[in-house]
């Protein structure tokens, strides 16, 4: 017998890919529409859509497999830390703290052979997303700084920094243009299918996401980590759960993830630090996080999709002719499809759940 | 058993979705390419062509290529680095012959796609990197920057000249210098002061830094930015509101009717004829493997007076800007240039 609760958070993570079908219908209707007033021809636009998306087994491993990498990362790291009630906000900044060091130390270990090299900058990459992580965690539990601003303002400065670097110390060695040198072969990623730009920073990615949801439903520490979640007081109440020690590792770990997502990319495709190197994949990733249900197998299907939708949109640009303002339009309309859905998922399952025990629903 | 019915739950539900993307997929097939055109020529930017500036001059010579060749034109916007391998290899491997890559951030990514697909041309805006077939366009911008300050040093009053300019690389450097070299060989007291506000589009950064400029007593303000050029209008429009006797200069673009009360007049790069004629060079197989250079001598670099405020230039002066603009184009004027194209075949 499912108990009312275990039926909610059922609902709630695995209605996550209907869910999504939803928003995307929606948000296809929407944008059938907003092709057809822009006088566009729609059919044009969404078969360049789907083309560069899925169109060739090229199109797929090189484009959207590889644009989903720094999403699934991401995503996983909001994923992680939402799970335990951190409000993380702040991935982009780890990411870039991630893309700094990790760029760094390729450039200074690129004539050691590759299979140290490569570990090696993801691990230092993951480092410094977590150091990026620290001083958060540190405001928030030593002086009670609520970390939704703490995160965003550290964003601030890794862009910033960033900025300096490629201008100063990490500046390319003939001092003309404000990037970094390129990486050498032994620190690049190598390919995970040969002839395409894919590269193993994907199975990493999927292979933490699926370590992530066995350490969330299997172990104490996830245990642990749920509790704190959902009820901060209830899991202190217990006395055997140190609320802090979970945010801190929590909090930590997620700006791992974020900066491996930066390594990923300086390693795997860019092999060089550039100023604008993130879009904007540690805010697009607070979607992907919410649209999975915060479940990491979740994310790394909703990254893919999210994946998808960027590759395609490159394609309609190219093919269609519709301008980049648009299709980023577009893009946001599938993200406002997601959250309304997501708000209606919720609604279902409370209706369902007061339906089901109308007597404590009114005590309560 | 819900534990273990759950991720076999959830891969059917992700195969079922691959298969309906499959299926959608294999309905819409490719477009087949414009049997008309004679060719095919790819734009690529890292910003919006809406710009008025840097981009709109890109996409602009992209449409005149289009009218005057035939050829058949497509643009991309990038948004991160990490797009440009992508970008250059959608637009080769579906033939394009010629593809512009509009903005030195893409000369890596250049270099590799050039390796791959020989037969392709890509031509990179202020690249540094030279290979067969990608070619840097560099438009000599300080020779209109040298005839800006030979204006401004003749026409500051306080004797003290600003510059306000957006990310410190080398193209935007250059400019300056000869900004000021051509403000001293006229006044060679003039003062001239330099902000760097790190960003191209940072409107309020750029008011702020021209504020501080126009504080310290400069007179006549110069930029090379995009879209933040506005910021530095505003500055001089507030100054002048102040009852200052001030006045901004164009860069980039003729920009002096953007604000013809206030804006004396334009370093101009012709982008979009810079374009055309690049690829008409190519077109007749004339494209050297070299960097190309547009400067004053095919007037893809000039001086504009703002003809609202050709009273403020007195007849000797006028006189000076034509005799030195001649002076360039002979090479009989030297004018301070930064180098930084290196070729990549040569140094392998």
């Amino acid at each position: 017998m499912l108990t009312p609760g275990t039926r909610v958070n059922r609902l709630l993570r695995f209605g996550g890919l209907g869910v999504a079908l939803a928003a995307l219908l929606i948000t296809g209707v929407v944008a059938v529409g907003a092709l057809v007033a822009g006088g566009y021809d729609p059919g044009v636009a969404l078969g360049a859509l789907v083309r560069g998306a899925v169109g060739s087994p090229e199109q797929f491993f090189s484009v959207t497999l590889v644009r989903s990498v720094p999403l699934i990362l991401t995503g996983l790291a909001v994923a992680l830390a939402f799970r335990a009630g951190v409000w993380n906000i702040g991935a982009e900044g780890q990411l870039y703290a991630g893309a700094m060091a990790g760029v760094w130390i390729g450039l200074a270990a690129g004539d050691l052979p590759g299979w140290i090299v490569v570990p090696l900058v993801l691990v230092v990459a993951s480092t410094a997303g977590a150091v990026w992580a620290l001083v958060p965690t540190l405001m928030r539990l030593r002086l009670g700084v609520g970390e939704v601003i703490t995160t965003i303002l550290m964003n601030f400065v890794a862009i910033h920094l960033v900025g300096y670097m490629v201008h100063g110390p990490l500046q390319e060695s003939r001092g003309v243009f404000p990037q970094t040198d390129a990486l050498a072969a032994a620190a690049r990623l190598p390919a995970l299918i040969p002839g395409t730009r894919l590269h193993v920073g994907f199975a990493v990615a999927v292979l933490l996401g699926v370590a992530l949801w066995l350490v969330l439903r299997g172990t104490v520490f996830g245990f642990r980590l749920r509790a704190v979640g959902q009820s901060p007081a209830a899991a202190r109440i217990t006395g055997r759960i140190d609320g802090k020690r979970v945010i801190l590792v929590t909090f930590l770990a997620s700006g791992a993830l974020a900066g491996l997502a930066g390594a990923m990319e300086v390693s795997g495709r860019t092999f060089a630090l550039y100023e604008g190197l993130s879009p904007g994949w540690g805010y697009t990733a607070i979607a992907v996080a919410l649209l999975a249900g915060l479940h990491p197998m979740g994310v790394v299907a909703v990254g893919i999709m999210f994946g998808a939708l960027e590759g395609g949109a490159g394609a309609m640009q190219r093919e269609a002719g519709i301008p980049a303002a648009w299709v980023s339009g577009i893009e946001a309309l599938v993200i406002l499809a997601v959250l309304a859905a997501g708000q209606g998922r919720k609604w279902l399952v409370q209706t369902r759940l007061e339906r089901g025990r109308p007597a404590e629903a009114s005590v309560g | 058993m819900a534990v273990a019915s759950e991720p076999v739950d959830f891969v059917r539900r992700v195969a079922r979705l691959g298969l309906w993307l499959a299926f959608l997929s294999s309905a819409c097939q490719p477009p087949g390419e414009d049997a008309g055109a004679p060719f095919q020529v790819a734009l690529l930017t890292s910003g919006p062509v809406s710009d008025a500036g840097w981009y709109a001059g890109a996409y602009e010579g992209l449409q005149m290529i289009a009218d005057s060749f035939g050829a058949h034109i497509s643009h991309q916007q990038t948004r991160t680095p990490a797009e440009f391998d992508e970008a250059f290899f959608a637009y080769a491997s579906s033939g394009y012959d010629l593809i512009f890559a509009h903005g030195f951030e893409y000369q890596d990514a250049a270099i590799r796609a050039g390796a791959e697909f020989p037969e392709t041309t890509i031509i990179v805006s202020a690249g540094g990197r030279v290979a067969h077939n990608v070619i840097p366009l560099i438009f000599q911008l300080e020779e209109g920057s040298y005839l800006a300050g030979i204006a401004a040093g003749s026409l500051t009053k306080t004797g003290v000249i600003g510059m306000v300019g957006g990310v410190a690389i080398p193209p935007a450097e250059g400019t300056f210098d000869a900004f000021e070299a051509g403000a001293k060989s006229v006044r060679p007291d003039v003062e001239v002061l330099v902000t760097w506000i790190g960003s191209w589009n940072d409107v309020t950064a750029a008011k702020e830094a021209a504020v501080a400029l126009l504080r310290r007593d400069v007179d006549i303000l110069i930029h090379n930015t995009d879209a933040a050029s506005f910021g530095v209008f505003q500055a001089v429009r507030e100054a002048r509101g102040d009852g200052r006797d001030v006045w901004a200069m164009g860069m980039n673009r003729d920009q002096n009717d953007v604000a013809p009360e206030l804006i004396l007049g334009s370093a101009v790069i012709r982008i979009p004829e810079g374009f055309v004629e690049i690829t008409r060079l190519w077109y007749d197989g004339d494209l050297p493997g070299e960097a190309y250079y547009a400067g004053s001598k095919a007037s893809l670099v000039d001086y504009v007076v703002n003809p609202a405020r050709v009273a403020e230039y007195t007849p000797e002066l006028l006189a000076l800007l034509e005799e030195t603009r001649t002076g360039i184009r002979e090479g009989t004027v030297d004018i301070p240039r930064i180098q930084f194209v290196s070729d990549e075949e040569a140094n392998r």
